[in-house]
C-alpha cells in the first residue's frame, strides 16, 4: 500500500540542508567492536555532576552503578564493561572541555559487547506502577538520548502542580547523516512502543504522538504497522511532520504536533507536554523491563571521509577513535571530526574523547565540505538581507544580536532575546556574509552566565 | 591516516550563498530595464549605465585605496548602485555628470560610513540627489525616446492641449505634463488608453530605467521568485501610494491625475521593487517593512501632489531611510515563546 506521507505540519521558520542520510540509512544496527578500555565520563546530562563510586583498582562488572548524585536533576552512570578501574581522571569532554571520567579498562577475555535486549511477547505495562517506572528510569541513568542529554525521570515523574497532557515521542532526526533514531524505528519498533507505553504510565500524558519527518515515509509506516498489531495502542498517533531543520528540536515539534508554544525560558512541563527521543523510549523499556542501565546506544557513524558509514551498537565511553578506525579509518588527511550532526554537531579536537549517553552520531566532513564552510570562506559585511530573521524558529533577530555580541554590548543582546536562541545554526547556515551569528550568539551567552555566575574573566 | 583535524562552531555546513550571488541576483533583475533604456534611448543610456557603473566601481577601488582597507570590489554593490544611479537619471545627461553622480553615490552615500552594510542611505538616491541640486536644468531635460519621430515640432508647455499630447509627452516626464495640462485645464481627457499604454511600455520622456513599468515589473517578479527580496516593501509602497492617490482622486477627479497613472509614471515602480528594498537601509523586520513601505508611498504621493517636484521618489526614500534605525527599534521582534518571565 502506497501511503501519501507529505505532511505540511511544521512550525515558522527553518533551513532545508540536504539530509545525506541515504550513506547509513540502509545500514542495519551492528554490534560495535570489542573494546579494550572505555572512559565514563561523571557528567554526560544536563544537571548536577555525579560523584563516583569507585576507586582506582576496583574491579566492576558491567551495569554496575559507578556515579551518582543525590540532586534531582542528575543521572547516575554506569560501567559498560567488567573490568578494573585505572583511573578516575580528565578526560575530554565534548562540551565541557577537560572533564572527570571513570577510566575502565576491560578483564582480559571478557566480552564487552552488550546483546540486543528483545522484548518478550507477555510485556504487560500493567505490572508496573508510575512510581516503579521512574525510579528504574532514574536508577538506570537514562537521559535525553537525542542531543541535549536532559535526564528522562526529571521530564517524565508526575508534578501535581504542573499535570501532563500529551506525550509527544520524537522520530524527527532532522540533522543530516544521522540515522540512528531511523534504524531503532524500523528495527526495534516494538521496544520503542512498549517504552511509550511506560512513559505513558508514568508520566500520566493522555495523549500519545509519534512525530516523523516526512523524509522517512518508511518508518512512517512500520510505526503505524506496529501499532495496529500490538493490542492497547489506539491513542498513540503517529504524526508525520515536513522535513525541515530544525524539526526535532523540542520547541519546535511542540509548536508542529499540537500547536503551541512553549514559553521563552520554560521547559515543555510547564504547558503540559513531555518529549522524547525514540532512542530514549526504546531504552525505557530496557531499564523498565529488565533492569538494564543505560550503557550501550546506538551512534550513526557517517560522512563523506568515513569508509564505512553505518549504524553501530556501542558501549558509552568508547573513544571516538576506536569507533571510527572500526569503520575503516578516516579516508582523508583533512577532516573534521563532528559528534553530532553537521548543523548543531561539536567539533572535536581530541579524538579520544569518549562518547557519552547524548553522542547520537560521529560525522567525519571532507575538507573540500570544511573548504565549503563559514571559517574558511571569507566574512564580509551584513547586509542586512533579512535571511537570518527569516529562517529563525524561534524568531529572533539574529543579525542584531550577533552584532550586539561582537561590538561587547550583552545589555542590547539582551533586549533582542539572545536567551531565547536554541543555537540551531540556521542563521549561520543560511547567512550570505558568511558571518558566525549562531557562534557570536554561544559567545554572548557564555558571557551573561559568567556575569550572572560572578566568575572572574 | 588523519593527520589534521579541524575544529570551529557550529554549524559546520552551510548554504551557498554569497554577498555577490545576491548582488548578481539583483543585476540580473535589472536587465530587462537596462534593456528598455537601450530600446528607447539607444546608445547613450548604454553608454551613461556604463559610466556610472565604472565611476563607482573605480571611486569604491580608490577609497578602499586611500584607506587602506582590503577590496571590496568582488561583492559587486558598486555595480548595483552604479546601475540604479543611471537608471534614474535622465537620458541625455551629459557623461561628466554621470561621473560625478557615481563618485558622490559610492565615496559619500557609502564609503564615508564604512562600506557596504554601514551606510544610511540608499547610496544611488545620495548621488542622484546630489546631481539634482546641483545641475538643476540637466536634471529635468527629457528625450525624446528613439521609437517616436524625433523631429517632432516642440511644443511650448503653455501650449498643450489635447491634439498634440503625443508630441508633448516626449518632452517632459508623465507628470510633468499632467501637472502642466491640469495647470492649462484640460482636465481628466488627457488620459487616454494610448497615453496610459505607453507609461507602461516606456515610450515617454523620463528617467532612463523608469518608463517602462513592463520591464521593471519583470525583474521585480524575478527578485520575488528567487527570494532576493520579500514581497512586503513593493507591496506596502504601491498600495500606500495607490490609496493615496485614490483619496485625492476622488476628492478631486479633475485637479489630481488617476491613482493607476501614479503607479505607472515616474520612478515609482523603480523604486518599489529595486531602490525602496535596498536591504542595508530597509527595516529587518516584517512589520518595520510595512511601515517603510507605507512611509514611502505616502510621502511620495505627499510630494507629487502638494510639493514643487513632479517625482517624490528619491526624497521619499532618503527620508524614510533615515527612520529605518527607528523603526528596527521599535518594530523589535518577539520570541515565539513570547517575552520571557511573561
Amino acid at each position: 500500500m502506497k501511503v501519501s506521507t507529505k505532511s505540511r505540519i511544521s512550525f515558522p521558520g527553518g533551513t532545508h540542508p540536504a539530509d545525506k542520510k541515504d550513506l547509513s540509512a540502509g545500514k542495519e544496527i551492528q554490534q560495535g567492536p570489542e573494546v579494550t578500555e572505555v572512559a565514563v565520563m561523571l557528567c554526560q546530562h544536563i544537571g548536577a555532576i555525579c560523584q563516583p563510586l569507585v576507586r582506582k583498582g576496583n574491579s566492576v562488572e558491567a551495569g554496575q552503578k559507578i556515579g551518582d548524585c543525590d540532586a534531582f536533576v542528575s543521572a547516575p552512570v554506569h560501567s559498560p564493561i567488567t573490568g578494573k578501574v585505572k583511573e578516575v581522571a580528565l578526560r575530554s569532554h565534548p562540551v565541557l572541555g577537560r572533564s572527570m571520567a571513570i577510566v575502565i579498562e576491560a578483564l582480559a577475555h571478557s566480552p564487552t559487547k552488550r546483546p540486543y535486549f528483545n522484548l518478550q511477547d507477555d510485556f504487560d505495562v500493567n505490572k508496573y506502577s508510575a512510581g516503579q517506572i521512574c525510579e528504574a528510569v532514574r536508577e538506570a541513568g537514562i537521559v535525553g538520548m537525542g542531543g541535549a542529554g536532559f535526564p528522562t525521570r526529571v521530564k517524565i515523574e508526575p508534578n501535581p502542580r504542573l499535570p501532563k497532557d500529551a506525550l509527544i515521542i520524537n522520530g524527527c532526526e532532522c540533522e543530516p547523516y544521522i540515522t540512528c533514531d531511523y534504524r531503532i524505528m524500523l528495527e526495534w519498533t516494538n521496544k520503542i512502543i512498549a517504552g511509550i507505553k511506560l512513559a505513558q504510565k508514568a508520566s500520566g500524558c493522555s495523549r500519545v504522538f509519534i512525530a516523523i519527518e516526512d523524509n522517512k515515509p518508511k518508518a512512517i509506516e512500520v510505526m503505524k504497522t506496529a501499532l495496529k498489531i500490538v493490542p492497547n495502542c489506539g491513542h498513540i498517533q503517529v504524526v508525520p511532520v515536513r522535513t525541515k531543520y530544525p524539526q526535532g528540536g523540542e520547541r519546535q515539534l511542540i509548536k508542529a504536533v499540537l500547536k503551541k508554544n512553549v514559553p521563552t525560558g520554560g521547559i515543555p512541563p510547564m504547558i503540559g507536554v513531555v518529549v522524547l527521543n525514540v532512542a530514549t523510549t526504546a531504552a525505557i523499556a530496557e531499564a523498565v523491563i529488565s533492569d538494564l542501565p543505560l550503557t550501550h546506544r546506538v551512534v550513526t557513524v557517517s560522512g563523506e571521509a568515513i569508509a564505512k558509514p553505518g549504524n553501530y551498537y556501542v558501549p558509552i565511553g568508547m573513544s571516538v577513535e576506536d569507533l571510527i578506525e572500526f569503520c575503516g579509518g578516516v579516508t582523508q588527511k583533512s577532516a573534521k571530526v563532528l559528534l553530532g550532526g553537521p548543523m548543531m554537531g561539536i567539533a572535536i579536537a581530541d579524538l579520544k574523547t569518549p562518547l557519552t549517553k547524548a553522542s547520537n552520531a560521529v560525522t567525519v566532513l571532507t575538507k573540500e565540505q570544511i573548504g565549503r564552510a563559514k571559517f574558511a570562506r571569507r566574512q564580509t559585511a551584513c547586509i542586512r538581507c533579512g535571511r537570518c530573521l527569516e529562517v529563525c524558529p524561534e524568531n529572533l533577530n539574529p543579525t542584531k544580536i550577533a552584532h550586539a555580541v561582537k561590538h561587547n554590548l550583552l545589555d542590547v543582546a539582551e533586549q533582542y532575546y539572545m536567551s531565547a536562541c536554541i543555537e540551531c545554526g540556521c542563521c549561520s547556515y543560511i547567512c550570505p556574509a558568511n558571518i558566525e551569528i549562531t557562534g557570536h550568539i554561544k559567545t554572548g551567552k557564555i558571557f551573561i552566565a559568567r556575569q550572572k555566575k560572578k566568575v572572574p574573566g | 591516516m588523519l593527520t589534521d583535524i579541524r575544529v570551529s562552531c557550529s554549524p559546520h555546513i552551510s548554504k551557498h550563498l554569497s554577498t555577490r550571488s545576491v548582488m548578481i541576483d539583483v543585476i540580473i533583475a535589472l536587465a530587462p530595464a537596462m534593456l528598455a533604456a537601450g530600446y528607447y534611448f539607444r546608445a547613450h543610456a548604454l553608454l551613461l549605465i556604463g559610466t556610472c557603473v565604472i565611476s563607482c566601481v573605480a571611486a569604491e577601488w580608490l577609497c578602499n585605496v586611500i584607506c587602506k582597507k582590503p577590496n571590496s570590489l568582488g561583492d559587486f554593490s558598486a555595480v548595483v548602485t552604479g546601475i540604479i544611479l543611471a537608471l534614474s537619471l535622465p537620458p541625455k545627461l551629459p557623461i561628466w555628470t554621470a561621473v560625478i553622480g557615481g563618485v558622490v553615490s559610492i565615496a559619500i552615500g557609502k564609503m564615508v560610513f564604512g562600506g557596504l552594510g554601514a551606510n544610511i542611505f540608499n547610496p544611488a538616491m545620495v548621488g542622484r540627489t546630489f546631481l539634482t541640486a546641483s545641475f538643476g536644468v540637466m536634471m529635468t531635460t527629457w528625450a525624446v525616446p528613439y521609437t517616436m519621430d524625433l523631429n517632432m515640432s516642440k511644443i511650448a508647455p503653455e501650449n498643450i492641449s489635447a491634439s498634440n499630447l503625443r508630441e508633448f509627452r516626449t518632452q517632459a516626464t508623465p507628470l510633468a505634463w499632467s501637472k502642466l495640462a491640469i495647470k492649462n485645464e484640460l482636465g481628466a481627457d488627457i488620459y487616454s488608453e494610448e497615453q496610459f499604454k505607453a507609461t507602461f511600455t516606456g515610450e515617454v520622456g523620463g528617467s532612463l530605467g523608469e518608463t517602462s513599468v513592463i520591464a521593471l515589473l519583470i525583474g521585480g517578479i524575478y527578485l520575488l521568485i528567487r527570494r532576493t527580496i520579500s514581497f512586503h516593501i513593493p507591496l506596502a509602497v504601491i498600495t500606500s501610494a495607490f490609496i493615496f492617490a485614490t483619496i485625492v482622486y476622488l476628492r478631486d477627479s479633475y485637479t489630481y491625475v488617476p491613482p493607476l497613472f501614479h503607479l505607472s509614471s515616474g520612478g515609482l515602480m523603480l523604486c518599489a521593487f529595486f531602490i525602496a528594498t535596498d536591504p542595508v537601509t530597509a527595516p529587518l523586520t516584517r512589520r518595520g517593512m510595512w511601515i517603510f513601505g507605507i512611509g514611502i508611498g505616502a510621502i511620495t504621493m505627499l510630494i507629487r501632489i502638494a510639493g514643487v517636484y513632479q517625482e517624490g521618489v528619491m526624497f521619499s526614500v532618503l527620508l524614510m531611510n533615515a527612520v529605518t534605525p527607528l523603526i528596527d527599534k521599535l518594530c523589535r521582534r518577539i520570541p515565539t515563546g513570547g517575552k520571557p518571565g511573561a
